[in-house]
């Protein structure tokens, strides 16, 4: 069945509190596009069009909503100095952080234009929005400073940090600010609505406590800023939010990308203000029969068009890279059924 | 000059303006970057403080939601003009939020610019042009519009407001209006044929006949005719509101449309007088007169703005333009916004323009009965009259502002440009001996075409070469 509205079009509705023909569709596919494609993962993230290419040809072949670009969310750190591992057919892997505990810093502020793999998104967005920004919405994931910071910093030193040292924490995190501000003022500049990726600060890594602390104030602090453009602004966390969902409105984001809640309670904790994106499970699209997928998925729907602020068909985190595409066809086809509204274009007065 | 400077000042609310430009996109960036939170805090639509009612953005917020033709235009670099921006890219929301507040929202088709002078009257009621969506599928590089109407039976050999139709089938463009005032008669015959389709759509229509005005005769029976059909559109929106329009407030409507209407000629006089503002920011401002962008108020205070720093870029003498630039009048307005940043990059400056809407420009008679003052102004419109009108008026701007040549971007499909571009092009090379360049505006795209700008190049090269 032919859609009545462009993604761009539905979208436009969305955000502004009006129904549109069908819920939103966003399984989360970002490396994933590289099998669509048929390019190497490590192609996909150190080449700028042909990331851009992928996500076309993903988007096209599965009918989703959304272009979304993203690979890890160690992009940023690489950027300011971490060390990465590219593999050819994965993605890349954190070796050396830029540093082995949370009191060392510099006064470094990346420039998206040079430095590490930043420009590949910038091109990969450019690309993508040359070609199709007219009709669909160019997203690019930014990770959050509280996920970038255990990049830049040993893991476990930048946990004990939490406990031992929150004063050079705080100042990580504004200097993982900085940078993360700058690279999404340059994703503006292409074309691209920057979301924020903070999986990290999930109540799977830390507690609910540590979240209000620490990540909030700096995931509002972007939201902020991203907000002087009257951006729309997705805040994703990946995990376990069941003890900060409520506390992630907080930050001012617009709409909330979560994964794993049950959708009930995610709408009790956060529907009323935000709106939700979620939240099927991405070890299920990997593993599931695509029959198992289309119900599981139509259920969702259902459950999630109850949120008051509005509700968008996806997955609770990327759909991995070897999911079998029927599979994504099946999410797709399940979501476009049950998240259908017969009344739309019915002719409403005051 | 020190009160202007005062006025400047005081408009601009304690923010100073660069040195007055043109800038790209990219360099609106930067800008934006030095406009404090409190200024984007501070300027809200249909007065009210919510959030969703900002729109002080920059063009980069717009691009980013599809407005793709943007990076590529040049805009003042005024908080001024950025305030203007936001505001007209904004109205798609402001329309649906306009619903969501309660508000009627009419839309008003194919006068251009006479019957929102009366929608706006009634309490809580805003009007809106589907026909100024025609520049939706250029601001957004796109064909989606163009084909929705093509499959409702419209396709590219009728003009570029088809797109209008598309909109309509979309219920995306503008919330399902409460009613369609639709003037039809002497004017665009496609326009008409849009209309037509897109009652389809319309949960009510109102057909208003526009009478046509033959030579240079009198006037009078078809204003009374006209006098007769608005007195249609009063009985509709009385019975759709349960308002019954007295005349004071049909007066105070005409007053508010005057406001805009004399803001309007004065901006007109300073940036084609002195090029003070530059051709397609000008454009938005003239269309502004059509239906204000769905906020009379708020306009009223964006154009107040601008005003107060065009006069006194005029006073110090800083132009966005050469003084030296080739003077140009421009007829029919460019579909293309990117003509008008083309033209002016290529050395040349609008002096004059004959944008087919008149009759929006014509301060309307407060000393008259309403219906009967909003009439007459609109027997001074451009398309119910003879061609020899048309030319006159962009004769009359060339001779006063010592024009150079004329350009007359057509619209393919357009059935008044079929007929009268040609004519028009005659009468003001044989009376004034100017050159003359007509073109139709190509199909949304990235660039102006290679031809069309060759032909542009060399037609410019002929009016330095006449200096």
């Amino acid at each position: 069945m032919k859609d009545l509205l462009t993604p761009r079009e539905r979208f436009g509705l969305f955000v502004i509190d009006e129904p549109q023909d069908r819920v939103p569709i966003f399984p989360l596919v970002t490396a994933h596009a590289a099998r669509v494609a048929g390019i190497p993962v490590r192609a996909y993230y150190t080449d700028g069009a042909a990331m851009a290419r992928s996500q076309l040809v993903a988007q096209e072949t599965y009918g989703v909503d959304f272009i979304s670009f993203f690979s890890e969310v160690g992009l940023v750190a690489e950027a300011l100095g971490s060390q990465f591992d590219y593999p050819d057919d994965d993605l890349p892997l954190l070796t050396r952080p830029k540093w082995t505990d949370v009191t060392q810093m510099d006064g470094r502020v990346v420039d998206p234009a040079r430095d590490g793999r930043l420009r590949v998104y910038l091109e990969a967005v450019t690309y993508a929005y040359e070609a199709r920004g007219d009709t669909v919405p160019i997203l690019a994931y930014v990770p959050a400073p509280f996920t970038t910071a255990q990049q830049l910093v040993d893991q476990e030193a930048f946990l004990l940090g939490l406990l031992t040292d929150p004063e050079h924490v705080h100042d990580l995190l504004a200097y993982a600010t900085r940078s993360i501000v700058r690279f999404c003022r340059a994703i503006i500049g292409a074309g691209g609505l920057p979301i924020l990726v903070d999986p990290l600060a999930s109540g799977s890594v830390i507690s609910a406590e540590h979240y209000r602390q620490f990540a909030l104030p700096s995931e509002a602090a972007v939201i902020r800023y991203l907000h002087r453009y009257d951006l729309d602004v997705v805040l994703h966390i990946c995990g376990d939010t069941r003890s900060t969902i409520t506390t992630m409105t907080e930050t001012g984001a617009d709409l909330l990308s979560i994964d794993r809640i049950e959708m009930a309670d995610a709408i009790a904790g956060a529907g009323e203000t935000c709106r939700i994106i979620g939240n099927y499970d991405t070890s299920a699209i990997l593993l599931s029969e695509p029959s198992a997928v289309e119900s599981a998925v139509a259920e969702m729907v259902t459950a999630g068009r109850k949120c008051p602020k509005g509700f968008v068909a996806a997955t609770g985190c990327e759909v991995p890279v070897d999911t079998p595409p029927e599979n994504v066809r099946a999410f797709v086809r399940a979501a476009r059924q049950a998240g259908s509204n017969p009344d739309y274009g019915r002719r409403r007065t005051v | 000059m020190a009160s202007l400077k005062a006025e400047c000042r005081r408009s601009n609310v304690g923010h100073c303006d660069p040195k007055p430009a043109r800038v790209s996109f990219e360099e609106w960036l930067e800008l934006f970057d030095r406009i404090p939170d409190e200024l984007i805090e501070r300027y809200h639509y249909f007065g009210n403080g919510e959030a969703w009612s900002k729109y002080l953005f920059p063009p980069q917020t717009f691009a980013i939601y599809g407005a793709r033709h943007l990076r590529r235009l040049k805009f003042d670099n005024s908080l001024a003009a950025l305030r203007m921006w936001g505001f007209v890219q904004n109205e798609t929301e402001r329309l649906f939020r306009a619903r969501q507040t309660g508000r009627r929202v009419i839309a008003t088709m194919g006068d251009l610019g006479a019957v929102p002078v009366i929608v706006n009257s009634f309490p809580d009621c805003v009007a809106f042009y589907p026909d100024c969506i025609w520049w939706t599928p250029f601001v957004m590089e796109s064909r989606v519009l163009f084909d929705a109407a093509a499959e409702l039976g419209v396709g590219d050999a009728t003009c570029f407001s088809r797109a209008a139709l598309g909109a309509f089938s979309k219920h995306s463009y503008f919330p399902d209006p409460d009613l369609v005032i639709a003037s039809t008669g002497a004017s665009c015959d496609d326009y008409s044929g849009v209309e037509q389709l897109a009652e389809r759509f319309a949960r009510e229509m109102l057909w208003v006949e526009m009478p046509m005005r033959c030579g240079m005769g009198p006037t009078e029976p078809m204003g009374h005719m006209l006098v007769k059909e608005y007195e249609r559109v009063v009985e509709t929106m009385a019975r759709l509101t349960g308002h019954k329009l007295t005349e004071d407030e049909l007066r105070d409507g005409i007053r508010r449309a005057n406001a805009v209407r004399k803001t309007v000629a004065r901006l007109r006089e300073l940036a084609y007088g002195s090029g003070v503002v530059a051709a397609l920011e000008m454009m938005v401002v003239e269309f502004g007169n059509l239906h204000y962008y769905s906020d009379i108020g708020e306009w009223t205070a964006v154009l107040q703005h601008l005003l107060a720093i065009a006069e006194e870029r005029a006073a110090k003498g800083d132009r966005v333009l050469d003084e030296d630039a080739l003077r140009v009048v421009w007829v029919t307005p460019p579909a293309d916004p990117l003509l008008l940043t083309y033209v002016e990059d290529a050395g040349a400056r609008v002096v004059g323009t004959e944008y087919v809407i008149n009759q929006a420009l014509e301060v309307i008679d407060e000393s008259k009965p309403g219906l009967e003052a909003i009439a007459e102004s609109f027997m001074a419109a451009s398309l119910i009259g003879t061609s020899r009108a048309r030319a006159e008026s962009v004769m009359k701007q060339a001779r006063q502002r010592r024009a150079e040549g004329v350009i007359i971007s057509g619209i393919l499909g357009g059935s008044h440009c079929a007929m009268e571009t040609r004519l028009i092009s005659g009468i003001v090379r044989q009376e004034l001996g100017l050159p003359v360049l007509e073109f139709d505006v190509a199909p949304p795209s990235n660039e102006i075409g290679r031809q069309l700008q060759t032909r542009i190049d060399a037609f410019l090269e002929v009016l330095r070469s006449r200096r």
